[in-house]
Protein backbone atom coordinates (compact mmCIF):
# COMPACT_ATOMS: atom_id res chain seq x y z
CA UNK A 1 0.00 0.00 0.00
CA UNK A 2 1.13 3.30 -0.76
CA UNK A 3 1.43 6.01 1.97
CA UNK A 4 0.95 9.30 0.90
CA UNK A 5 1.69 12.44 2.85
CA UNK A 6 -0.19 15.79 1.87
CA UNK A 7 -0.12 19.17 3.89
CA UNK A 8 -3.50 20.19 2.53
CA UNK A 9 -2.08 23.68 2.37
CA UNK A 10 -4.87 25.80 -0.34
CA UNK A 11 -2.51 28.73 -0.35
CA UNK A 12 0.16 28.48 -2.98
CA UNK A 13 3.36 29.64 -2.38
CA UNK A 14 4.73 32.59 -5.07
CA UNK A 15 7.60 30.33 -6.44
CA UNK A 16 4.66 27.78 -7.57
CA UNK A 17 2.83 30.59 -9.03
CA UNK A 18 5.36 31.50 -11.08
CA UNK A 19 6.23 27.47 -12.23
CA UNK A 20 2.26 27.29 -13.07
CA UNK A 21 2.95 30.24 -15.28
CA UNK A 22 5.86 28.96 -16.80
CA UNK A 23 3.78 25.84 -17.70
CA UNK A 24 0.61 27.36 -19.04
CA UNK A 25 3.26 29.56 -21.00
CA UNK A 26 4.91 26.29 -22.47
CA UNK A 27 1.85 24.61 -22.96
CA UNK A 28 0.19 27.36 -25.21
CA UNK A 29 3.40 27.63 -27.00
CA UNK A 30 3.41 23.30 -27.71
CA UNK A 31 -0.31 23.18 -28.25
CA UNK A 32 -0.14 26.29 -30.93
CA UNK A 33 2.76 24.42 -32.38
CA UNK A 34 0.21 21.47 -32.71
CA UNK A 35 -2.44 23.72 -34.68
CA UNK A 36 0.00 25.29 -36.41
CA UNK A 37 0.72 21.81 -38.34
CA UNK A 38 -2.32 21.77 -39.81
CA UNK A 39 -3.88 25.55 -40.19
CA UNK A 40 -0.64 25.60 -42.84
CA UNK A 41 -1.46 22.81 -45.07
CA UNK A 42 -5.15 22.49 -44.74
CA UNK A 43 -5.51 26.47 -44.67
CA UNK A 44 -2.78 28.43 -46.41
CA UNK A 45 -1.42 25.42 -48.47
CA UNK A 46 2.33 25.52 -47.43
CA UNK A 47 3.34 21.70 -47.68
CA UNK A 48 6.69 20.84 -45.28
CA UNK A 49 7.95 17.58 -43.77
CA UNK A 50 8.67 19.99 -40.16
CA UNK A 51 4.75 20.17 -39.81
CA UNK A 52 1.52 17.38 -39.43
CA UNK A 53 -1.34 17.72 -41.58
CA UNK A 54 -3.23 14.84 -40.41
CA UNK A 55 -4.48 14.36 -43.86
CA UNK A 56 -5.40 10.96 -43.44
CA UNK A 57 -6.07 8.70 -46.28
CA UNK A 58 -6.11 11.81 -48.44
CA UNK A 59 -3.29 9.85 -50.90
CA UNK A 60 -4.27 6.32 -50.45
CA UNK A 61 -5.70 4.89 -53.82
CA UNK A 62 -5.02 8.16 -55.86
CA UNK A 63 -4.79 6.89 -59.48
CA UNK A 64 -6.30 3.49 -59.46
CA UNK A 65 -8.31 2.84 -62.48
CA UNK A 66 -11.86 1.19 -61.97
CA UNK A 67 -12.64 -0.46 -65.61
CA UNK A 68 -15.08 -2.55 -67.59
CA UNK A 69 -14.55 -4.46 -70.56
CA UNK A 70 -16.85 -5.80 -73.30
CA UNK A 71 -16.20 -7.23 -76.71
CA UNK A 72 -18.17 -7.58 -79.90
CA UNK A 73 -19.33 -10.97 -81.08
CA UNK A 74 -20.31 -12.34 -84.14
CA UNK A 75 -23.67 -11.28 -83.67
CA UNK A 76 -23.05 -7.78 -83.18
CA UNK A 77 -23.73 -8.07 -79.35
CA UNK A 78 -21.62 -6.95 -76.53
CA UNK A 79 -20.42 -9.20 -73.48
CA UNK A 80 -18.56 -8.58 -70.64
CA UNK A 81 -14.70 -9.39 -71.53
CA UNK A 82 -12.67 -11.49 -68.73
CA UNK A 83 -9.63 -9.98 -68.95
CA UNK A 84 -8.18 -11.85 -66.76
CA UNK A 85 -8.93 -15.34 -68.59
CA UNK A 86 -8.37 -13.80 -72.20
CA UNK A 87 -4.80 -12.96 -71.15
CA UNK A 88 -4.02 -16.04 -69.13
CA UNK A 89 -3.65 -14.21 -65.96
CA UNK A 90 -4.39 -15.01 -62.22
CA UNK A 91 -7.04 -12.67 -60.57
CA UNK A 92 -4.58 -11.93 -57.98
CA UNK A 93 -1.92 -11.35 -60.46
CA UNK A 94 -0.73 -7.76 -61.35
CA UNK A 95 -3.61 -7.27 -63.79
CA UNK A 96 -6.00 -7.06 -60.20
CA UNK A 97 -5.12 -3.71 -59.85
CA UNK A 98 -5.01 -1.03 -62.94
CA UNK A 99 -2.65 1.77 -61.17
CA UNK A 100 -2.82 4.57 -63.60
CA UNK A 101 -3.68 4.98 -67.69
CA UNK A 102 -0.15 3.96 -68.98
CA UNK A 103 -1.15 0.47 -67.18
CA UNK A 104 -4.49 0.63 -68.98
CA UNK A 105 -3.25 1.28 -72.20
CA UNK A 106 -1.03 -1.91 -71.92
CA UNK A 107 -3.53 -3.87 -71.24
CA UNK A 108 -5.98 -2.74 -73.36
CA UNK A 109 -3.25 -3.58 -76.30
CA UNK A 110 -2.56 -6.92 -74.76
CA UNK A 111 -6.54 -7.59 -74.86
CA UNK A 112 -6.44 -6.31 -78.71
CA UNK A 113 -3.57 -8.67 -79.35
CA UNK A 114 -5.18 -11.75 -77.58
CA UNK A 115 -8.28 -11.36 -79.33
CA UNK A 116 -6.98 -10.90 -82.89
CA UNK A 117 -7.41 -8.81 -85.96
CA UNK A 118 -10.69 -6.82 -86.44
CA UNK A 119 -11.40 -7.32 -82.63
CA UNK A 120 -13.91 -5.02 -81.38
CA UNK A 121 -13.49 -4.09 -77.41
CA UNK A 122 -15.17 -1.47 -75.47
CA UNK A 123 -14.05 0.07 -72.12
CA UNK A 124 -15.30 1.99 -69.78
CA UNK A 125 -12.50 2.98 -67.18
CA UNK A 126 -12.33 6.54 -64.57
CA UNK A 127 -9.89 7.03 -62.33
CA UNK A 128 -9.41 7.95 -59.17
CA UNK A 129 -8.11 11.31 -58.16
CA UNK A 130 -8.55 13.95 -55.10
CA UNK A 131 -11.66 15.32 -56.91
CA UNK A 132 -13.45 12.06 -56.91
CA UNK A 133 -13.90 10.24 -60.13
CA UNK A 134 -12.26 11.31 -63.61
CA UNK A 135 -13.68 9.22 -66.49
CA UNK A 136 -10.68 8.10 -68.57
CA UNK A 137 -11.89 6.21 -71.14
CA UNK A 138 -15.53 5.46 -72.53
CA UNK A 139 -17.00 3.04 -74.98
CA UNK A 140 -18.38 4.76 -77.42
CA UNK A 141 -15.70 3.52 -80.16
CA UNK A 142 -13.93 0.51 -80.29
CA UNK A 143 -10.41 0.74 -78.21
CA UNK A 144 -8.54 -1.53 -80.31
CA UNK A 145 -9.35 0.94 -83.78
CA UNK A 146 -7.53 3.95 -81.54
CA UNK B 1 -23.90 57.70 -26.22
CA UNK B 2 -23.60 54.72 -23.88
CA UNK B 3 -26.32 53.29 -22.02
CA UNK B 4 -26.07 53.71 -18.39
CA UNK B 5 -26.17 49.67 -18.22
CA UNK B 6 -23.48 48.59 -21.22
CA UNK B 7 -20.33 48.89 -18.70
CA UNK B 8 -21.54 46.51 -16.85
CA UNK B 9 -22.26 43.85 -19.27
CA UNK B 10 -19.12 44.18 -20.75
CA UNK B 11 -17.72 44.07 -17.39
CA UNK B 12 -19.70 40.93 -16.92
CA UNK B 13 -19.07 39.48 -20.28
CA UNK B 14 -15.31 40.02 -19.06
CA UNK B 15 -15.62 38.59 -16.20
CA UNK B 16 -16.89 35.34 -17.90
CA UNK B 17 -13.89 35.38 -20.40
CA UNK B 18 -11.57 35.59 -17.45
CA UNK B 19 -13.05 33.14 -15.61
CA UNK B 20 -13.60 30.66 -18.40
CA UNK B 21 -9.44 31.55 -19.42
CA UNK B 22 -8.76 30.45 -16.00
CA UNK B 23 -10.73 27.65 -15.70
CA UNK B 24 -9.35 26.42 -18.76
CA UNK B 25 -5.43 27.19 -17.38
CA UNK B 26 -6.53 25.17 -14.03
CA UNK B 27 -7.22 22.46 -16.46
CA UNK B 28 -4.34 22.96 -18.53
CA UNK B 29 -1.34 23.32 -16.11
CA UNK B 30 -2.56 22.79 -12.56
CA UNK B 31 -4.54 19.36 -12.63
CA UNK B 32 -2.93 16.80 -10.37
CA UNK B 33 -3.91 13.04 -10.01
CA UNK B 34 -2.92 9.88 -9.86
CA UNK B 35 0.83 8.74 -12.29
CA UNK B 36 -0.65 5.33 -13.10
CA UNK B 37 -2.14 6.06 -16.07
CA UNK B 38 0.76 7.96 -17.10
CA UNK B 39 2.96 4.82 -16.34
CA UNK B 40 0.52 2.57 -17.70
CA UNK B 41 1.03 4.80 -21.08
CA UNK B 42 4.72 4.69 -21.25
CA UNK B 43 4.74 1.33 -21.19
CA UNK B 44 2.56 0.63 -24.03
CA UNK B 45 4.52 3.09 -26.21
CA UNK B 46 7.59 1.83 -25.41
CA UNK B 47 5.77 -1.90 -26.71
CA UNK B 48 4.46 0.74 -29.38
CA UNK B 49 7.96 1.18 -30.55
CA UNK B 50 9.32 -2.20 -30.35
CA UNK B 51 6.30 -3.55 -32.11
CA UNK B 52 6.71 -0.88 -34.91
CA UNK B 53 10.30 -1.39 -35.41
CA UNK B 54 13.10 -3.57 -33.18
CA UNK B 55 12.73 -5.89 -36.12
CA UNK B 56 13.91 -3.40 -38.46
CA UNK B 57 16.72 -2.25 -36.32
CA UNK B 58 18.17 -5.14 -35.29
CA UNK B 59 22.02 -4.50 -35.52
CA UNK B 60 22.71 -6.88 -38.71
CA UNK B 61 19.82 -5.04 -40.70
CA UNK B 62 21.51 -1.69 -40.88
CA UNK B 63 25.51 -2.06 -40.51
CA UNK B 64 26.50 1.38 -41.53
CA UNK B 65 27.46 3.59 -38.65
CA UNK B 66 24.52 5.65 -38.47
CA UNK B 67 22.31 2.93 -38.87
CA UNK B 68 24.12 1.58 -35.65
CA UNK B 69 23.82 4.61 -33.73
CA UNK B 70 20.06 4.66 -34.56
CA UNK B 71 19.55 1.25 -33.44
CA UNK B 72 21.18 1.20 -30.33
CA UNK B 73 19.91 4.76 -29.37
CA UNK B 74 16.24 2.55 -30.22
CA UNK B 75 16.85 -0.19 -27.68
CA UNK B 76 18.65 1.80 -24.97
CA UNK B 77 15.77 4.95 -25.01
CA UNK B 78 12.77 2.61 -25.43
CA UNK B 79 14.17 -0.05 -22.61
CA UNK B 80 14.94 2.71 -20.32
CA UNK B 81 11.25 3.82 -21.07
CA UNK B 82 9.56 0.40 -20.51
CA UNK B 83 11.38 -0.32 -17.74
CA UNK B 84 11.52 3.18 -16.02
CA UNK B 85 14.45 4.06 -15.80
CA UNK B 86 15.16 7.87 -15.24
CA UNK B 87 11.83 7.50 -17.05
CA UNK B 88 11.21 11.44 -18.15
CA UNK B 89 13.93 11.23 -19.75
CA UNK B 90 13.82 7.80 -21.44
CA UNK B 91 11.02 9.45 -22.86
CA UNK B 92 12.99 12.66 -24.08
CA UNK B 93 15.64 10.16 -25.78
CA UNK B 94 12.74 7.93 -26.67
CA UNK B 95 10.71 10.48 -28.64
CA UNK B 96 13.84 12.34 -29.93
CA UNK B 97 15.11 8.66 -31.48
CA UNK B 98 11.06 9.13 -33.14
CA UNK B 99 11.63 12.30 -34.64
CA UNK B 100 14.91 11.66 -35.79
CA UNK B 101 13.95 8.40 -37.79
CA UNK B 102 10.73 10.83 -38.87
CA UNK B 103 12.71 13.46 -40.33
CA UNK B 104 16.52 12.58 -40.58
CA UNK B 105 15.84 8.75 -42.01
CA UNK B 106 12.18 9.15 -43.02
CA UNK B 107 12.29 12.49 -44.93
CA UNK B 108 16.18 13.07 -45.60
CA UNK B 109 17.27 9.66 -46.28
CA UNK B 110 14.09 8.64 -48.15
CA UNK B 111 13.01 5.90 -45.77
CA UNK B 112 9.38 6.49 -47.07
CA UNK B 113 7.19 4.28 -44.14
CA UNK B 114 9.05 6.20 -41.51
CA UNK B 115 7.66 9.61 -42.96
CA UNK B 116 3.74 8.28 -41.91
CA UNK B 117 1.57 9.48 -39.36
CA UNK B 118 2.41 6.52 -36.65
CA UNK B 119 5.96 7.48 -36.35
CA UNK B 120 5.19 10.57 -35.68
CA UNK B 121 2.13 10.14 -33.67
CA UNK B 122 4.65 7.62 -31.41
CA UNK B 123 7.41 10.01 -30.64
CA UNK B 124 5.14 12.91 -29.68
CA UNK B 125 3.47 10.97 -27.69
CA UNK B 126 6.70 10.11 -25.87
CA UNK B 127 7.25 13.22 -25.90
CA UNK B 128 4.66 14.56 -24.31
CA UNK B 129 4.61 11.70 -21.94
CA UNK B 130 8.38 13.16 -20.61
CA UNK B 131 5.48 15.98 -18.93
CA UNK B 132 3.99 13.65 -17.04
CA UNK B 133 4.50 11.76 -13.82
CA UNK B 134 4.93 8.75 -15.89
CA UNK B 135 8.03 7.69 -13.68
CA UNK B 136 6.20 7.53 -10.37
CA UNK B 137 4.09 4.39 -10.87
CA UNK B 138 5.26 0.83 -12.30
CA UNK B 139 8.54 1.77 -12.73
CA UNK B 140 12.25 1.25 -11.81
CA UNK B 141 12.43 5.26 -11.12
CA UNK B 142 9.63 3.75 -8.05
CA UNK B 143 11.18 1.12 -6.87
CA UNK B 144 14.10 3.22 -6.47
CA UNK B 145 12.12 5.64 -4.92
CA UNK B 146 10.07 3.63 -1.98
CA UNK B 147 13.43 1.88 -1.09
CA UNK B 148 15.18 5.06 -0.79
CA UNK B 149 12.29 6.67 1.54
CA UNK B 150 12.08 3.25 3.86
CA UNK B 151 15.88 3.94 4.17
CA UNK B 152 15.04 7.19 5.52
CA UNK B 153 12.39 6.12 7.60
CA UNK B 154 9.84 8.23 5.08
CA UNK B 155 6.41 6.92 3.90
CA UNK B 156 6.91 6.45 0.27
CA UNK B 157 6.38 8.73 -1.58
CA UNK B 158 3.33 9.31 -3.46
CA UNK B 159 2.09 7.89 -6.56
CA UNK B 160 1.00 11.41 -8.08
CA UNK B 161 1.76 14.29 -9.89
CA UNK B 162 1.29 17.38 -12.41
CA UNK B 163 -0.71 15.96 -15.22
CA UNK B 164 -0.50 18.87 -17.98
CA UNK B 165 1.75 16.05 -20.29
CA UNK B 166 -1.67 14.41 -20.40
CA UNK B 167 -3.37 17.33 -21.44
CA UNK B 168 -1.18 17.85 -23.61
CA UNK B 169 -2.06 14.86 -25.42
CA UNK B 170 -5.73 15.19 -25.11
CA UNK B 171 -5.06 18.77 -27.19
CA UNK B 172 -2.79 16.83 -29.63
CA UNK B 173 -5.75 13.78 -30.26
CA UNK B 174 -8.28 16.84 -30.61
CA UNK B 175 -6.40 18.69 -33.12
CA UNK B 176 -5.66 15.69 -35.10
CA UNK B 177 -9.23 14.37 -35.16
CA UNK B 178 -10.39 17.60 -36.37
CA UNK B 179 -8.30 18.74 -39.28
CA UNK B 180 -8.48 14.51 -40.32
CA UNK B 181 -12.41 14.60 -40.42
CA UNK B 182 -11.73 18.96 -41.83
CA UNK B 183 -9.57 17.27 -44.80
CA UNK B 184 -12.16 14.80 -45.89
CA UNK B 185 -15.14 17.68 -45.46
CA UNK B 186 -15.54 17.85 -49.13
CA UNK B 187 -17.61 16.14 -52.13
CA UNK B 188 -14.59 13.97 -52.97
CA UNK B 189 -14.81 12.43 -49.92
CA UNK B 190 -18.52 12.36 -48.77
CA UNK B 191 -19.74 11.61 -52.02
CA UNK B 192 -18.35 8.01 -51.09
CA UNK B 193 -15.61 8.27 -53.86
CA UNK B 194 -12.49 8.59 -51.83
CA UNK B 195 -13.55 5.36 -49.94
CA UNK B 196 -14.03 3.66 -53.01
CA UNK B 197 -10.90 4.76 -54.18
CA UNK B 198 -9.13 3.07 -51.24
CA UNK B 199 -11.25 0.08 -51.51
CA UNK B 200 -10.83 -0.63 -54.82
CA UNK B 201 -6.86 -0.10 -54.39
CA UNK B 202 -6.77 -2.79 -51.40
CA UNK B 203 -9.09 -4.90 -51.93
CA UNK B 204 -11.25 -5.03 -55.27
CA UNK B 205 -8.75 -3.76 -57.51
CA UNK B 206 -9.95 -2.67 -60.77
CA UNK B 207 -13.05 -4.05 -61.38
CA UNK B 208 -15.74 -2.05 -59.12
CA UNK B 209 -17.66 -4.36 -56.36
CA UNK B 210 -20.95 -5.85 -57.89
CA UNK B 211 -22.73 -5.46 -54.82
CA UNK B 212 -25.84 -3.48 -55.02
CA UNK B 213 -25.39 0.10 -53.42
CA UNK B 214 -22.07 0.19 -52.83
CA UNK B 215 -21.71 3.58 -53.80
CA UNK B 216 -24.44 4.70 -51.08
CA UNK B 217 -22.51 2.22 -48.49
CA UNK B 218 -19.58 4.08 -49.53
CA UNK B 219 -21.50 7.30 -49.30
CA UNK B 220 -23.37 6.52 -45.71
CA UNK B 221 -19.78 5.08 -44.15
CA UNK B 222 -17.67 8.56 -45.58
CA UNK B 223 -20.70 10.64 -43.67
CA UNK B 224 -20.18 8.48 -40.93
CA UNK B 225 -16.56 8.48 -40.99
CA UNK B 226 -16.48 12.50 -40.76
CA UNK B 227 -19.47 12.70 -38.37
CA UNK B 228 -17.55 10.61 -35.78
CA UNK B 229 -13.99 12.44 -36.27
CA UNK B 230 -15.75 15.78 -35.59
CA UNK B 231 -17.94 13.87 -32.46
CA UNK B 232 -14.39 12.85 -31.11
CA UNK B 233 -12.69 16.03 -31.39
CA UNK B 234 -15.31 18.26 -29.78
CA UNK B 235 -16.99 15.21 -27.89
CA UNK B 236 -13.67 12.75 -26.06
CA UNK B 237 -12.30 16.19 -24.10
CA UNK B 238 -16.05 16.46 -22.21
CA UNK B 239 -17.07 13.98 -19.29
CA UNK B 240 -20.62 14.71 -20.33
CA UNK B 241 -20.28 13.17 -24.13
CA UNK B 242 -16.71 11.03 -23.52
CA UNK B 243 -18.67 8.50 -22.15
CA UNK B 244 -21.34 7.57 -25.38
CA UNK B 245 -17.63 8.08 -27.53
CA UNK B 246 -15.42 5.97 -26.37
CA UNK B 247 -16.67 2.69 -27.32
CA UNK B 248 -17.43 4.23 -31.14
CA UNK B 249 -13.69 6.04 -31.23
CA UNK B 250 -11.97 2.74 -30.12
CA UNK B 251 -14.43 0.38 -31.97
CA UNK B 252 -13.37 2.70 -34.93
CA UNK B 253 -9.60 2.66 -34.61
CA UNK B 254 -10.52 -1.74 -34.19
CA UNK B 255 -12.01 -1.51 -37.38
CA UNK B 256 -9.44 0.79 -39.48
CA UNK B 257 -6.61 -1.50 -37.53
CA UNK B 258 -7.87 -4.73 -38.95
CA UNK B 259 -8.40 -3.19 -42.31
CA UNK B 260 -5.98 -0.97 -43.35
CA UNK B 261 -2.16 -0.65 -43.32
CA UNK B 262 -2.16 1.63 -40.79
CA UNK B 263 0.76 0.13 -38.76
CA UNK B 264 0.25 1.14 -34.77
CA UNK B 265 -1.17 4.12 -35.46
CA UNK B 266 -4.84 3.06 -34.40
CA UNK B 267 -2.83 1.01 -31.42
CA UNK B 268 -1.04 4.07 -30.42
CA UNK B 269 -4.67 6.13 -30.61
CA UNK B 270 -6.28 3.46 -28.67
CA UNK B 271 -3.74 3.66 -25.73
CA UNK B 272 -3.95 7.65 -25.62
CA UNK B 273 -7.54 7.71 -24.82
CA UNK B 274 -6.13 6.64 -21.22
CA UNK B 275 -5.34 10.44 -21.61
CA UNK B 276 -8.90 11.44 -21.65
CA UNK B 277 -9.64 9.23 -18.70
CA UNK B 278 -9.38 11.09 -15.19
CA UNK B 279 -6.34 9.81 -14.02
CA UNK B 280 -7.76 9.13 -10.24
CA UNK B 281 -10.76 7.22 -12.06
CA UNK B 282 -8.55 4.80 -13.81
CA UNK B 283 -6.65 4.67 -10.84
CA UNK B 284 -10.00 3.59 -8.74
CA UNK B 285 -9.95 0.74 -11.78
CA UNK B 286 -6.72 -0.26 -11.05
CA UNK B 287 -6.90 -0.21 -7.24
CA UNK B 288 -10.38 -2.27 -7.89
CA UNK B 289 -8.85 -5.22 -9.87
CA UNK B 290 -5.69 -5.41 -7.92
CA UNK B 291 -8.07 -5.61 -4.26
CA UNK B 292 -6.19 -2.47 -2.92
CA UNK B 293 -7.06 1.15 -2.38
CA UNK B 294 -6.80 4.17 -4.60
CA UNK B 295 -3.96 6.48 -4.54
CA UNK B 296 -5.48 9.39 -2.27
CA UNK B 297 -5.42 12.90 -4.03
CA UNK B 298 -3.27 15.75 -1.77
CA UNK B 299 -4.87 16.84 1.05
CA UNK B 300 -6.73 13.68 2.09
CA UNK B 301 -4.37 12.15 4.74
CA UNK B 302 -2.54 9.19 4.17
CA UNK B 303 -3.69 5.34 3.28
Amino acid sequence: MVNVVTTGVSVRPAGWIAAGRLRLAAFLVIAAFMIAGPVAEQAFGLRTPLLRSWTMFSGIGLGVIDASFAIRQPDGSLVPLDRFAMLGASHDGKLKRIEDRDELASIIMRLCEAAGQGADIRVSARQGTRDGWRIVHTDTANACAE
Amino acid sequence: MLAPSEPAVGSAGWRLLRKRALRFADWAVNSEGSSRSSALIRIGIAMLFWSRWAGELLLYMHQSAIGLVLSANFFIATALLFIGYCSRAAAVWAGAVGLAMFYYFGHELGREPWTHHHTYLLAVAALLLALTPCGRSYSVDRYLAVTRAGRAGLPAPAEYGNLWGLRLIVVQLTVLYFFSAFDKTSYAFLSGARLEHIFLWYYAGSDYPALPGFHWLAMITAFAVVALEYGLAFGLPFRRTRRYLLLPGLAFHAVVYVTLPVYTFSATMALLYLAYVDADAVDKVIARLQGGGPIEPAGQGMS
